[in-house]
């Protein structure tokens, strides 16, 4: 892992998702955190991330058919 | 069979019982949060229900390979996953060494230039993608990128969970992952404000 000190934003950039998705180490991730307290230029694009997953989730949360879900209890083993 | 031994048999027999219906209660309780994942693994709404289907007459079978405490959501989505691919779905060969260009930011300072507002308001950056944009721009990418990026950003799985279920090291999980959200944005960014 590179750090911080050379060009901080292009080492946020590159720690973005696995920041986001609780996957980095706790050194690496108190290391983003201080420089998104202290960077707007990032700031921004962090919640710009955290809005568009919520927005794709929420897209992607199609319901399952109820029909369907009649049709997979019929596969239970029937009690005898 | 002695009286003695067919009680022991008969207790057998309903504790067996009673494991398969808790067995079979639990893996429909998780039926919806299965299907969310299956739906944006394959292309239509037909196929999906077919894959569950499949997928939940596969672990009614083979319940007993289930071990108890482990996580029965991942389970059942190995099934469905390996289905999906038995279902004739050709492993692609997606070129991984072709380079992205595009960086993590690509699409927030495209959409930020279209808005032409450099103080916009990230929720309302996001509004400009369509609802529709998203769904045809998931299916856009290749399906060994996108079998992760359902996996992780829909189902929520952490990568050891998704590589678990796909059968594939972590760090290929975690580059497919990577290629395959860039391959979103950018799908993203073409719909949102064209290719340029």
């Amino acid at each position: 892992m590179t750090s911080f000190a050379g060009d901080p934003c292009a080492r946020c950039e590159e720690v973005l998702q696995p920041f986001l998705d609780r996957e980095l180490s706790e050194d690496e991730r108190a290391l983003a955190e201080a420089h998104l307290d202290q960077c707007a230029y990032c700031r921004k694009r962090y919640r710009f991330e955290v809005s568009l997953r919520r927005y794709v989730r929420q897209v992607a949360a199609e319901p399952m058919p109820l029909e369907l879900k009649a049709r997979l209890a019929a596969l239970r083993t029937p009690l005898l | 069979m002695g009286e003695a031994a067919s009680e022991t048999q008969a207790r057998r027999l309903a504790t067996e019982a009673r494991d398969r219906v808790r067995f079979e209660e639990d893996a429909l309780a998780l039926s919806d949060q299965v299907y969310r994942v299956a739906r944006h693994l394959v292309g239509s709404r037909e196929e999906a229900e077919d894959l569950m289907q499949e997928t939940y007459a596969r672990a009614f079978r083979a319940w007993r390979s289930f071990q108890p405490g482990t996580n029965l959501r991942a389970w059942l989505l190995r099934i469905l996953t390996n289905l999906n691919i038995d279902r004739g779905r050709k492993r692609q060969r997606t070129p991984e060494t072709q380079p992205l260009e595009e960086g993590d930011y690509f699409l927030y300072n495209k959409l930020e230039a279209a808005v032409g507002d450099g103080d916009a308001d990230e929720e309302r950056v996001v509004e400009r993608l369509s609802q529709d944009s998203i769904v045809s721009a998931l299916s856009a990418v290749p399906h060994d990128f996108r079998d992760v990026v359902v996996l992780v950003d829909i189902g929520d799985f952490s990568y050891a969970d998704a590589a678990q279920i796909l059968d594939i090291p972590i760090g290929t999980v975690m580059s497919r992952l990577h290629r395959g959200r860039r391959v979103l944005k950018r799908e993203l960014a073409e719909e949102a404000v064209g290719a340029a």
